[in-house]
């Protein structure tokens, strides 16, 4: 069962003749442990599909399926979406996006504590899970006092504090230089792996694609799949062009 | 997770410096309100503060506070026989600017008849009222006198025998109490080059009018100033006397004006005092509500600085609850620990104000109702705010 299922989903912005098209449907889905990469240009409607799946931003039409809950079907379901987000999404941003008034400690323990998680229990969960990130000695330090990769991996701990089964990141490489940027993909993939969690990527850089388990490359809201014919880790600039194939895609009308 | 307290941990410096600004501004809503009490405690202190249940004064006046008043001093003694009065005191009123304790000041003079009483210092807070009929005073605190001190007012010297505490004329001035003679004195007292001059061009003007030097130098006092003058009778009235009957009595037969002391306050209150109230009560509403604007934009704009972590706290899933207690527990610690403050302020500043600052429990508990009110109303404008911050704008757009 994948975790996450998106059937026909598409994006229009506007009405009749001012309306924008800015996803045109598209179906696909991510299985458990599996790392995928949305690339594509600046506009090509890589944000607007990330959005979608969390619904964060409505989709126009389509049915999004995470964890075996119905989110959208061709119109918003009665499930309370922010408290679905909180318990079956995490989230990383290009930016961080960490709360600046909170430690690193702090940062990934708010996570667990809006879940409900005892303060005692969510400050040990979360030193755990900073040790795992490799960041444990930096968790009394402030956002501003961390460098990008730290704050980075501190982002990953917030997002994986509640073992979510997807996490869907929006670019977290953009702000790094590309040893870091490689290092936080090979933690992603790691965390793909080790936790059996979905992670979708929103990227266009195309330095990380080799890692990714599928690709898929979106271009004026249109939507193809690139199998990765080989595992190859990140930052491997010769595995691209990868194989590109139409799958399925675009999807039916 | 208390997220306030975090931030505030955080940015201590600032919010601090925010409470300590926004406090000095509530300080003086504060002070102002005490201005304005104070101003009318000010005012009508002396009426208050004077036992008698009538005040006679210069018939078609509106005195001894509003208006100048003069009547010949025997004119007590009339009002002294009227049925129905116990005692009959004469009163001079007299605000002066003189050198006195070491600077320029200004303050009013009371003389009183200090054998019959009335009209005598209130508020003695150290030393004894004046019991001899000569050279002894009574002066406020605020003059800056103390016991003993031997302070000149015109020719003579006055030894002061006790001090008052917040003894003041209805402009707020300190008063010096003396003995009827002694103020009469002060008040009527001229140069002597002056008076010199001054009788020479009477007798000239007379003997140009034809008198001779002989007729002339007769009827000089005639043409001198009275020196024996009051501004008021003082009245108390016998047990069981008709306070409307006698003050008919007085007005009719006598031809003073009378007023009760509920009538002298009126007087004060609606006219010398009215003026200056409305527009200290102007500037004080005026302070609320440039205060609550302030502080409701500074609510405002702590809520917008976070309004990126309130995008990431709604797309993370917090709750609302979560969002609402951030922005309403920042908001009323600003207000509270700002009007502590103030009130801090408030009494440090007291003490050494120039003019008496009157506060009423009431008013400061009404005033922070209105700032607490005014705090709430901003948050709520914060909270709606934010809870409307669509939870994309924590990604850039």
């Amino acid at each position: 069962m994948p975790v996450v299922e998106a059937i026909g989903v598409s994006k229009t912005f506007g009405q009749g003749e001012q309306a924008v098209q800015a996803l045109k449907p598209c179906t696909f889905s991510v299985e458990a442990g599996e790392l995928v990469a949305l690339l594509g240009p600046s506009g090509s409607g890589k944000s607007t599909l990330l959005l979608s799946l969390s619904l964060i931003q409505e989709p126009t039409a389509g049915r999004i399926v995470v964890n075996k809950q119905v989110l959208f079907d061709d119109g918003p379901t009665d499930i309370d979406i922010r408290a679905f987000r909180r318990k079956n999404i995490g989230f990383i941003f290009q930016q961080h996006n960490l709360i600046p008034f909170l430690t690193a400690l702090e940062n990934v323990a708010l996570m667990l504590q809006i879940n409900n998680v005892g303060r005692r229990e969510s400050m040990r969960r979360a030193s755990e899970l900073l040790g795992y990130l490799e960041i444990g000695h930096r968790a009394d330090s402030l956002p501003a006092n961390l460098s990008g990769g730290e704050q980075q991996r501190v982002a990953i701990g917030r997002a994986l504090a509640n073992e979510p089964p997807l996490i869907l990141a929006d670019e977290p490489t953009a702000a790094l230089d590309t040893e870091r940027g490689i290092k936080v993909m090979a933690l992603l993939k790691k965390i793909a792996q080790e936790r059996r969690a979905a992670v979708i990527t929103v990227t266009h850089d195309h330095r990380m694609i080799a890692g990714f388990d599928t690709v898929y490359h979106l271009d004026d809201g249109r939507m193809t799949r690139e199998k990765q014919q080989q595992h190859k880790s990140f930052g491997t600039h010769e595995s691209y062009p990868l194989t590109r194939r139409e799958t399925t895609l675009p999807c039916p009308k | 997770m208390d997220l306030a307290l975090k931030d505030i941990r955080r940015h201590l410096g600032k919010f601090a410096a925010t409470i300590i600004g926004v406090a000095m501004l509530l300080a003086i809503v504060l002070v102002m309100n005490g201005i304005y009490r104070g101003n009318i405690d000010d005012g009508i202190w002396l009426i208050e503060n004077t036992a008698t249940d009538l005040w006679v004064v210069e018939r078609g006046r509106g005195g001894p506070f509003n208006e100048s008043s003069r009547m010949p001093q025997d004119s007590y003694k009339s009002i002294a026989a009227t049925p129905g009065v116990a005692r009959a005191s004469p009163l001079a009123i007299y605000t002066a600017q003189r050198d006195i304790g070491g600077s320029s000041q200004q303050f009013t003079l009371i003389g009183y008849d200090v054998f019959s009483g009335l009209g005598g210092p209130g508020r003695i807070v150290q030393g004894r009222a004046i019991a001899a009929p000569h050279y002894e005073m009574v002066a406020d605190k605020k003059l800056g006198l103390r016991l003993g001190d031997i302070a000149p007012l015109g020719e003579e010297q006055y030894t002061v025998v006790g001090i008052t505490g917040g003894a003041v004329d209805s402009a707020g001035n300190p008063l010096i109490y003396l003995s009827l003679a002694d103020a009469q004195k002060v008040q009527f007292e001229q140069d002597k080059r002056a008076l010199t001059a001054a009788r020479a061009a009477n007798l000239q003007r007379l003997e140009r009018a034809g008198y001779s030097g002989e007729q002339a130098a007769r009827l000089l006092p005639l043409l001198s100033t009275s020196t024996s003058s009051i501004n008021a009778v003082l009245v108390t009235l016998a047990p069981g006397a008709d306070r409307q009957a006698v003050a008919r009595h007085i007005s009719d037969w006598l031809y003073f004006n009378v007023y009760t002391t509920d009538e002298e306050s009126d007087l004060l209150l609606k006219g010398r005092l009215a003026k200056i109230s409305g527009v200290l009560g102007l500037f004080r509403a005026l302070l609320v509500v440039v205060s609550i604007v302030i502080i409701a934009l500074i609510i405002y704009v702590l809520t917008i600085e976070k309004i990126k972590s309130i995008a990431t706290l709604k797309l993370i899933g917090a709750p609302n609850s979560l969002i609402v207690r951030l922005i309403m527990t920042q908001s009323l610690l600003l207000t509270l620990a700002s009007f502590a403050v103030a009130y801090l302020l408030r009494d440090a500043i007291a003490p050494g104000f120039p003019r008496t600052l009157s506060f009423a429990a009431a008013e400061t508990a009404v005033t922070f109702a209105v700032m607490l009110v005014g705090g709430v109303l901003a948050s709520l404008v914060a909270i709606w705010h934010a809870l409307r911050t669509p939870p994309q704008l924590a990604l850039g757009g």
